[in-house]
């Protein structure tokens, strides 16, 4: 006779299988492909390495300010810190926001390629320990040591194919994973946003990434491997390339405003597509060559990235004009990152004045101006991350974000980066006249503006975990204000929240729940 | 009558899940496209490089044109039966589909079998200037070859278990994707690296 149905198991079979043990909390952890897991582990791990980014600036900045350096490793620091903060710190923040958030907001109960993520995830904190451990050799991205030289460069290369891989994962999820009637005209403005950057993100990386294989490969030494990355990979921390760094940081602005007064922000659509134009305006693949920023397209291209950040600042100063807004944390923040993209343009414009033609108009500095460009960008990232923990902090760990520590953190990175960007935005237009500032100045600004950048992660982080905590002891995971998706109240914040909402027409449904006459009021 | 019938069917039968459609097509278009990217810049280094160095260039070296030609063939071939694989596999003709993915993984054993014979016809060593950027674009494409046809195989063995069909043939089309990006890059190689030099 065939077996057709499942053997029944008899209490043989389990003492033949002998005992089961269930998996430890750490064992859980490393094997999650919980996209709630990865992503509370990418902002967790990027804070903590942006705070050690921040100390190897400060430490380089201190190092700075005597003229024969006080621990000798004032390049390797200063030189890799703002490359260290961007891969480190600014963009797995963002992206764990988004492994976080996207699926939610999507109605999604899971991330596309779940194990994908864990491997982006488990990738980017491995290869950013090996970086750290480069530059503490004198390697980085311009040392001296041979070993932690090259240590480094396979770290950065191996840090951007881990970051590419979670954003292929948020991508796709957006693509793939929404509930019917949710057409892509009707996604929620992060998940919009971050459908768009990992495109530019993705193409970005593979360019740079082909440069560390090629240094690679040359068994270049250090001084090589140096400038290898100056001329091949540093392009991505200059306009227009660094402006990706903040193209969520305007879907996470577009929400929070939109949360905060209980309005739509309108036109969705315009909204959606100012976004996607500053995404497009960011490619920066094509000005890898010193010759293609002495052209009077690179000098529109950049100048072009202030029309939408412009424009959507104006459609969400209209949306908080109809409304009542608060001035929360996340609203403050998210509104005041503008500022620094808009500081970045400013020194990108700046740049392609002195350039254009076929050499330097006004002599400014433009190795200075283009790290003004990096702490600008980097900033806003970093700014917009924070004010989206802050927003989402009840999906994130069950309790609201306390404010004065999160306005604490987001004063902090504003001002630090701002004062990093500024210092070298006036270095760059000094060096039109030879006036340059001292080193020793510079090194003190530099110094002083790392302290405040350490003092807003470390900020950030105590915001998180002071917030975990009173989730622990108080769940408290549900806002009545939300408007959109990741807001679907399901007792917690599982991923489960949307899985019976099966047609959704709107990229705020549950605004459409309530009715329009809260809208009204 | 028939309509409360209707209704009580509906409330007893929750609706089947069905897989994600097109899931694995957009990651794979995505991975796709940093590869190309990444294949395009070390295009565009080994060309500029070359740029510089003048008619230094692979002076001491000789390549003929016959074998990146016939690579050229071969591979071009192999972009046809992909897609014959995904029109089979979209029509539930799976004994086709089977056809094609073998023939276009025997096509893909043959490009990696002329490959590695034109590196001995060549004799480019690491040690000269030119061997770095060479291997780069080449041995890159190589192992951009070899992974698709590491995917196709796995494709295979999942439509084999009778994971794809004409209802879900994503896996197969995700397959061709990557292995058509991967014959137009060998072609921009073969006019940039092979009949340029």
């Amino acid at each position: 006779m065939a077996l057709t149905e499942t053997r029944p198991s008899t209490d043989d079979d389990a003492v033949a299988d002998g005992p089961t043990t269930a998996p430890s909390p750490i064992e859980e952890l490393v094997g999650s492909g919980d996209h709630l897991t990865i992503g509370r582990l990418f902002i967790g791990f990027s804070l903590v390495f942006l705070a050690l980014a921040s100390l190897g600036l400060l430490l380089g900045g201190i190092d700075g300010l005597s003229e024969d350096g006080l621990i000798g490793l004032v390049d390797s620091l200063w030189n890799s810190a703002l490359a260290a903060m961007v891969m480190m710190g600014a963009l797995p923040l963002l992206l764990g926001i988004a492994i976080y958030i996207v699926p939610l907001q999507v109605g999604s109960p899971a991330i596309a390629f779940p194990r994908a993520a864990a491997l982006s995830l488990w990738g980017w904190v491995i290869s950013a320990g090996i970086f750290a451990v480069g530059v503490a050799l004198d390697g980085g991205v311009s040392g001296n040591d041979l070993d932690g030289a090259r240590l480094s460069n396979v770290a950065l290369g191996a840090m951007m194919v881990s970051l590419s891989l979670g954003a292929v994962c948020v991508a796709t999820t957006v693509l793939s994973h929404r509930p019917l009637g949710m057409g892509l005209s009707k996604v929620p403005f992060f998940s919009w946003s971050m459908l768009v950057a990992a495109p530019v993100w993705i193409l970005t990386f593979g360019s740079t990434v082909a440069h560390v294989f090629v240094g690679q490969i040359s068994q270049a030494d250090a001084p090589a491997l140096a400038a290898g990355y100056a001329a091949g990979i540093s392009w991505f921390l200059r306009v227009p390339a660094v402006f990706m760094l903040a193209i969520p940081v305007l879907g996470i602005a577009a929400d929070v405003v939109a949360k905060n007064v209980g309005r739509r922000v309108a036109p969705h659509g315009v909204v959606q597509a100012l976004i996607g134009a500053y995404a497009v305006l960011s490619f920066g693949a094509w000005t890898q060559t010193p010759r293609a920023l002495q052209t009077f397209v690179w000098v529109i291209w950049v100048l072009l990235a202030a029309v939408p950040v412009v424009a959507l600042l104006g459609a969400l100063a209209d949306c908080l004009r109809h409304g009542r807004p608060t001035a929360s944390a996340a609203l403050v923040g998210s509104v005041l990152a503008f500022l620094h993209i808009l500081g970045a343009v400013l020194a990108g414009a700046l740049q392609g004045l002195d350039t254009s033609g076929s050499g330097s108009l006004f002599g400014f500095d433009t190795a200075a101006l283009e790290w003004s460009q990096g702490f600008f960008l980097m900033g806003a990232a970093v700014v917009g991350g924070l004010a989206g923990l802050a927003h989402w902090s009840r999906r994130l760990v069950a309790a609201p974000a306390p404010e004065a520590q999160a306005k604490g953190a987001i004063t902090a990175v504003l001002a630090g980066s701002g004062l990093l960007a500024s210092a070298y935005l006036v270095e760059g237009l000094a060096g039109a006249n030879d006036q340059s500032l001292t080193a020793e100045v510079l090194a003190a600004l530099v110094a002083v503006g790392a302290v405040l950048m350490l003092l807003g992660a470390l900020g950030g982080l105590g915001m998180v975990l002071s917030a975990a905590r009173s989730g622990a002891e108080h769940p408290d995971p549900d806002d009545d204000g939300g408007l959109t998706l990741e807001w679907a109240p399901a007792g917690g914040p599982v991923a489960g929240v949307a899985q019976d909402l099966a047609y959704v027409n709107s990229p705020y449904p549950l605004l459409d729940l309530r009715g329009d006459e809260e809208e009204r009021s | 009558m028939a309509e409360s019938s209707t209704l009580s069917l509906e409330s007893a039968a929750p609706p089947p899940v069905l897989p994600r459609r097109r899931e694995l097509l957009f990651g794979t278009a995505f991975a796709t496209a940093g590869v190309v990217m990444a294949m395009a810049t070390l295009i565009g280094v080994y060309i500029s490089t070359r740029d510089a160095n003048g008619a230094a260039w692979l002076s001491v070296n000789t390549i003929p044109l016959t074998q990146p030609n016939m690579q050229l063939l071969t591979i071009g071939m192999s972009a046809v039966t992909m897609q014959w694989a995904v029109w089979s596999i979209n029509r539930d003709d799976r004994y086709h589909t089977y056809l094609a993915l073998g023939v276009t993984l025997l096509l893909g054993a043959a490009f990696v079998n002329q490959t590695t014979f034109l590196y001995n016809q060549a004799g480019i060593v690491m040690i000269q200037a030119e061997g770095p950027l060479f291997y780069a674009v080449t041995a890159g494409h190589l192992a951009m070859v070899a992974a698709g046809m590491i995917f196709m195989a796995l494709m295979g063995l999942r439509t084999l278990g009778g994971q794809f069909s004409s209802r879900q043939p994503d896996g197969i089309g995700a397959a061709a994707i990557f292995w058509h990006a991967a014959v137009a890059l060998y072609a921009v190689i073969w006019f940039a690296v092979y009949v340029q030099k």
